[in-house]
C-alpha cells in the first residue's frame, strides 16, 4: 500500500484529542491569562483519550498507516497510563505556572505535545515513527525543564539536557540508518525476519546498530550508563516536569525498550539480554549507592528512578511475554509511586526541595507525612504496597532468565535503597520541626497525592484489580 | 467448626482499630480504643482455642480465597498445633502493652497505639498465614511500625537503633524475598503444604536454605547477626520491647519450623551441626556477655540471645522433646521476658534511669514490685515450678539424646543464667537502699500490677501444667519430624 489511508486516523483518536487541543492552546496562547482556564482545557483532553481509548481497539489488534503504527493493548494500556501521568501533572502543575509566571498556554500546549510524541513512539511498529515520537517528546521536554526563564539553574539543567539528549538521540538515529543499511528496511518485523535469516547473527554491523539503538533508549529512560542527564534537569526543573521526565517519558522509554526486544530483536534475544542485564546492574547500583549522599529531594528522586529503570528492565531479560508483562507491573506502579513522592515535593513547595525540610513533618502535617511514608515503603518495595508486587515479578523475570545472581543484587541494592528511602522517613518522623509550617496546598495537589496512594496500596493489596496481563504485545 | 471467618477477624481486628484511632480519636481517648481493641481481639481468639482439635496434625479454621490468581497465589489462614500459641501470645501481649504503655507514652500517643495495633495484625497473621507469599507480607508488614516506634518513642540512641534494626531485618528479609521466588520458580506455588510435598535438588535446597537463613537468623537472633538486639531492644520504649522481645524473635524461630525444616529436608542435614554449634555458643557467649551488662534492659536483652540460643538448638536436635521444648521455651520467653521488660519499664518511669548501680534495696521500698520481680527472675533463671524449666528441660534432655557435649553446654549456659538474673536481682533488690532513688515512690500502681498479674499467673500455671500448651505439640511435631524424614 502507498500512502497512508485515511480511515487510519480514527486509530489514533487519544493523539488527536490531545493534538487539537494543543493546537487549540498554541493559537490562543497570547489571550490566556489565566492558567485555569488552559489547565481545564488540558485536564478535559487529558481524561477524553482516556475515555477513547478503546475505541481503535474494537476490531482488534491492527495496523495502519502502512504498518507503521500498530493499535493492540500494549500499546492502548500504555497510552492509558501516559495521559493519567499527564493528567495528574497538570493538577500538580496548576499552582507553579501561577507563582513562577509560566506561560500557561504555551506550557500545557508542549506538555500535551511531549504526550503525543510518547504515545506515538508505543505504538510504532517502525523505527521512524518511533525515532519521530521520541524527538517530539524530547524536544518539548527540553523547553519544559526550561521553562523558568528568570532561575538559572533551570536554565542550565536545559542546556546540559539539551546537549546530552541531542548526542543520544544521534546515536539513536545512527543506529537506525545501519539498520535500514543492512536490512533495506526500518520495520520491525523486516528487521526480525532478517536476523532468522542465515546470515544475521554474524553480520558485526547489525550488532552495532543494536547497541546503538538501545543505547538511544537507554538514555530516554536514565539507565546507567546514560544516565548523567538525569539528577541535573531534574533539579533544575520544577517538581512537576521533573515528575513528568521520570514517569511519563521514563514509561514510554521502556515500552518502546519491551516492544523492540520482543518483536525486532527477539532472535538476538541472548545478546540483547546481556546488553541489558549489563545496563541494569549498573542502573541498580550507581542509582541506589550515589542517592545515600543526595541532600536535594529532587536528585534523590532522579537517583531513585534511576535504579528503578534498573529493576524494570529486569523484566526486559528473558525475552517472554510474562517478561514483558512483568515490567508493565513495574511501570505501572512506578508512575504512581513516583507521582506520588513527586506530588509531596510539590505540595510542600520551596520547603519540599530539601532534604532536611522534611524534618519533623509528621508533627505539623501528620497527613502528607503518612502519604509520603507510603511512598516511600512503596519506592522501597516493602509489602502491602504496588512497589513489592512490582520488586516481585521483576525479580522472577530476571530468575526466570537465569540471572541468580543478578537477582541478589537487585535486593542487596533494595536494602541500600531502603536507607535512602527511609532516612527522609526519620527526618519526617524521629526529628522535631526545624522550619515554619509550610502552607497549605490546593485540593488538587490532595487529589494527586490521594490518588497516588490509592492506585499504590490498591495495586499491593489487589494487584489483580490492575490486571493487565493480557496486554502484551 | 465455625462459619464466619475466623481468623480473618482475629488478625484484621487491630488494624480496623489502628484506622478508628488515627480517624476518630483524641490523643486521650487513643489508649482506650487501643486498650478495646486488644481485648476484643483476644476474645476473638477464644473460639480457636475452644474448638482446636488437638489430635490433628493439620490445619484448623483453614480460609482460602483466590488472591493473585495469575501466580495462584491465596490468601490462606489457617492454624495448626505449633502456630495457635503464638496467637493466642500476641493477643495477650498486646494487650499488655497498651496497658503497660498507659502514661508512659504521652506524646503523639495516636500514632503510637495506631502502630502498636498494626503490628499486632501482623503478628497474628505471620503465624495464621498458610502460604509463603502471606507469610513474607506480614513479616515485612511487622518492620515498619516497630521502626517507627523504637525510632519516635525510644530513649537517646533511638534513631542509630531504629536504623539498625532496620537494616537488619531488611537485609535478612530480601534475601529471603530471593528465595521465596526461586522456590515459586521451580515448584510453581508458594502454599506450604504444597512446598512440603513437592521435590527439590539438593545443590537448589542449599542456596535457598541459605537465603531463608538470612532472614530467620537475624530475627531469631542467632550468634553472629545478634548486634542489632541490644541496641532495638535497649532503646525502643516498654511495648517495643516487649513486642520484639515477646514475639518478633519468635517469628525467626518459627520461620525454621515452617519452611526451613519441613521443606529444606536435605539441605537441613548439611546445615545441621553449624546450626547447633552456633545454638550453643549463642547460649554461653550470651550468658557470659548477660554477665557485665550494667544497663537493666540491656542485661535483659543480651540474656534473650542465650535464650533464643535454647531455643534454635532444641529446633535442631530434631527429636520430638528438643523440638516440643524449643516450641515451648518460646512461648515461656515470650512470657518471661515480655514481664521483665515491663518491670523495667516500671520502674524507669519513676526513676529515669536504667543503669543498674543507682538501684539497691528496691525490696524495702517497693515490696510488691520486688516480690513480682523475683518471680519473674526465678522463672527467668529455670526455677523448677516456673514455666521455663519444663522448656530447657525438655529441650536439654533432647540435646543429650543428640550428642552429650550439646547437653553439657547447655546446663553451663543455665547454671550462668541463673548467675546474672540472681546477680541482677541481688544488686537492684536487695541491700542498702541508694540515695539517688530514695525518696520516689517506686510501688506500683493498680493498673500496673494488673498489666503483671496475668503474666504470673501464666508462668506459675505453665510451670505446673506445661501439659496447656505441650498437648497441642505432640501431633504436630511428630508430624513435622516425619516430613523432615527422622526416624524416631
Amino acid at each position: 500500500m502507498i500512502g497512508p489511508d485515511l480511515a487510519d486516523v480514527k486509530l489514533l483518536w487519544p493523539e488527536l484529542i490531545l493534538l487539537t487541543m494543543s493546537l487549540g492552546l498554541i493559537l490562543s496562547a497570547s489571550r490566556i491569562r489565566k492558567g485555569l482556564k488552559a489547565s481545564t482545557a488540558t485536564l478535559v483532553a487529558g481524561f477524553a483519550s482516556i475515555l477513547v481509548y478503546r475505541w481503535p481497539l474494537v476490531e482488534g489488534a491492527r495496523a495502519g498507516f502502512g504498518d507503521m503504527i500498530i493499535i493492540d493493548n500494549y500499546s492502548q494500556f500504555f497510552k492509558v497510563l501516559i495521559a493519567s501521568a499527564l493528567i495528574l501533572i497538570v493538577l500538580l502543575s496548576a499552582r507553579r505556572v501561577e507563582t513562577d509566571n509560566v506561560r500557561a498556554g504555551e506550557y500545557y500546549a508542549l506538555l500535551l505535545l511531549a504526550s503525543i510524541g510518547m504515545m506515538l513512539a508505543v505504538s510504532s511498529t517502525d523505527l521512524i515513527p518511533l525515532y519521530l515520537g521520541l524527538e517530539l517528546t524530547t524536544i518539548c521536554s527540553y523547553i519544559l525543564v526550561g521553562t523558568t526563564v528568570e532561575r538559572r539553574t533551570s536554565n542550565e539543567a536545559a542546556t546540559k539536557y539539551f546537549l546530552l539528549s541531542a548526542f543520544t538521540s544521534a546515536l539513536l538515529l545512527y543506529g537506525i540508518a545501519l539498520i535500514y543499511g543492512t536490512t533495506g528496511s526500518t520495520s520491525f518485523d523486516a528487521v526480525a525476519s532478517f536476523f532468522s535469516g542465515t546470515e544475521g547473527g554474524n553480520n558485526k554491523l547489525i550488532l552495532m546498530a543494536i547497541g546503538l539503538v538501545v543505547a538511544g533508549l537507554a538514555f530516554k529512560i536514565a539507565a546507567v550508563p546514560f544516565h548523567s542527564w538525569a539528577p541535573d534537569a531534574y533539579e533544575g526543573a520544577s517538581a512537576p516536569i521533573a515528575a513528568f521526565l521520570a514517569t511519563a517519558s521514563k514509561a514510554a522509554g521502556l515500552a518502546v525498550l519491551g516492544r523492540i526486544c520482543i518483536s525486532a530483536f527477539s532472535e538476538e534475544s541472548h545478546l540483547l539480554s546481556l546488553i541489558l542485564a549489563t545496563m541494569a546492574a549498573l542502573s541498580i547500583i550507581v542509582g541506589s549507592i550515589i542517592a545515600i549522599s543526595q541532600t536535594n529531594i529532587k536528585r534523590l528522586l532522579a537517583y531513585s528512578s534511576i535504579s528503578h529503570a534498573g529493576y524494570a528492565l529486569l523484566g526486559l531479560l528473558p525475552g517472554t511475554a510474562e517478561g514483558i508483562s512483568a515490567t508493565m507491573t513495574y511501570v505501572f506502579i512506578y508512575v504512581f509511586m513516583t507521582l506520588g513522592a513527586f506530588g509531596v515535593v510539590t505540595a510542600l513547595g520551596r520547603r519540599g526541595e530539601r532534604i532536611d525540610g522534611y524534618e519533623g513533618l509528621a508533627r505539623q502535617q501528620p497527613v502528607t507525612a503518612l502519604l509520603m511514608l507510603i511512598f516511600l515503603l512503596a519506592l522501597t518495595g516493602i509489602p502491602p504496597t504496588g512497589g513489592f508486587i512490582a520488586k516481585f515479578v521483576v525479580i522472577l523475570s530476571a530468575l526466570n532468565a537465569g540471572y541468580f545472581t543478578l537477582a541478589v543484587l537487585a535486593v542487596a541494592c533494595s536494602v541500600v535503597s531502603a536507607f535512602v528511602y527511609l532516612r527522609v522517613a526519620v527526618l519526617m518522623y524521629m526529628k522535631e520541626p526545624q522550619m515554619d509550617e509550610a502552607p497549605g496546598y490546593p485540593i488538587m495537589i490532595s487529589a494527586v497525592l490521594l490518588l497516588s496512594a490509592l492506585v499504590t496500596v490498591i495495586g499491593g493489596i489487589l494487584p489483580s484489580v490492575l490486571n493487565f496481563w493480557e496486554a502484551v504485545p | 467448626m465455625t462459619t464466619y471467618p475466623l481468623l480473618t477477624i482475629t488478625t484484621f481486628l487491630p488494624f480496623l482499630g489502628a484506622i478508628a484511632v488515627l480517624l476518630f480519636s483524641s490523643q486521650r481517648s487513643a489508649r482506650w480504643i487501643a486498650l478495646l481493641t486488644t481485648i476484643a481481639t483476644l476474645s476473638a481468639t477464644a473460639p480457636l482455642y475452644w474448638n482446636f482439635d488437638k489430635s490433628s496434625s493439620d490445619l484448623q479454621f483453614v480460609e482460602s480465597v483466590e488472591w493473585i490468581p495469575a501466580w495462584g497465589v491465596s490468601y490462606g489462614l489457617g492454624l495448626d498445633g505449633i502456630s495457635l500459641p503464638f496467637v493466642l501470645l500476641a493477643a495477650i501481649l498486646s494487650i499488655l502493652c497498651v496497658s503497660g504503655s498507659w502514661t508512659a507514652i504521652d506524646t503523639r500517643a495516636k500514632e503510637f497505639y495506631a502502630a502498636l495495633l498494626i503490628a499486632e495484625t501482623a503478628m497474628i497473621g505471620l503465624f495464621a498465614a498458610t502460604n509463603l507469599f502471606l507469610f513474607y507480607v506480614f513479616w515485612e508488614l511487622m518492620i515498619i511500625p516497630l521502626f517507627l516506634i523504637i525510632g519516635v518513642w525510644g530513649g537517646p540512641k533511638r534513631i542509630y537503633a531504629a536504623i539498625k534494626f532496620l537494616i537488619f531485618t531488611l537485609s535478612g528479609s530480601v534475601l529471603m524475598l530471593v528465595g521465596m521466588i526461586a522456590l515459586y520458580q521451580v515448584s510453581g506455588t508458594l502454599n506450604f503444604k504444597e512446598l512440603t510435598i513437592a521435590q527439590f535438588q539438593t545443590e537448589f535446597q542449599v542456596w535457598i536454605f541459605i537465603a531463608f537463613l538470612a532472614a530467620f537468623s537475624v530475627k531469631v537472633p542467632m550468634f553472629p547477626v545478634h548486634t542489632w538486639l541490644p541496641d532495638a531492644h535497649t532503646e525502643a520504649p516498654t511495648a517495643g520491647s516487649v513486642i520484639l522481645a515477646g514475639i518478633l524473635l519468635k517469628m525467626g524461630a518459627y520461620g525454621f519450623l515452617r519452611i526451613s525444616i519441613p521443606i529444606l529436608d536435605e539441605a537441613l542435614q548439611i546445615f545441621l551441626k553449624p546450626m547447633l554449634i552456633v545454638s550453643v555458643v549463642a547460649i554461653v557467649y550470651g550468658a557470659y556477655v548477660t554477665l557485665v551488662q550494667t544497663d537493666l534492659k540491656r542485661l535483659i536483652a543480651f540474656s534473650s540471645i542465650s535464650h533464643m540460643g535454647f531455643v534454635t538448638l532444641g529446633i535442631f536436635t530434631l527429636n520430638q522433646s528438643g523440638v516440643e521444648g524449643a516450641i515451648l521455651q518460646m512461648i515461656n520467653h515470650g512470657i518471661v521476658s515480655a514481664a521483665l521488660f515491663l518491670c523495667v519499664g516500671m520502674i524507669y518511669e519513676r526513676t529515669h534511669t536504667r543503669e543498674i548501680k543507682d538501684y539497691g534495696g528496691v525490696g524495702k521500698l517497693a515490696p510488691i514490685y520486688s516480690v513480682l520481680l523475683a518471680i519473674f527472675c526465678l522463672a527467668a533463671a529455670g526455677f523448677p515450678g516456673m514455666n521455663a524449666f519444663i522448656g530447657e528441660f525438655l529441650i536439654i534432655s533432647g540435646a543429650y539424646e543428640t550428642a552429650m557435649w550439646l547437653g553439657v553446654m547447655a546446663i553451663w549456659g543455665v547454671a550462668l543464667g541463673s548467675a546474672y538474673i540472681v546477680w541482677l536481682y541481688y544488686r537492684v533488690v536487695m541491700g542498702k537502699t541508694n540515695a539517688k532513688i530514695e525518696g520516689i515512690n517506686l510501688e506500683l500502681n493498680a493498673r500496673e500490677i494488673a498489666t503483671l498479674a496475668p503474666l504470673v499467673l501464666l508462668v506459675l500455671y505453665l510451670g505446673l501444667q506445661p501439659d496447656l500448651v505441650l498437648s497441642y505439640l505432640h501431633a504436630p511435631v511428630t508430624e513435622l519430624l516425619t516430613t523432615a524424614g527422622v526416624t524416631q
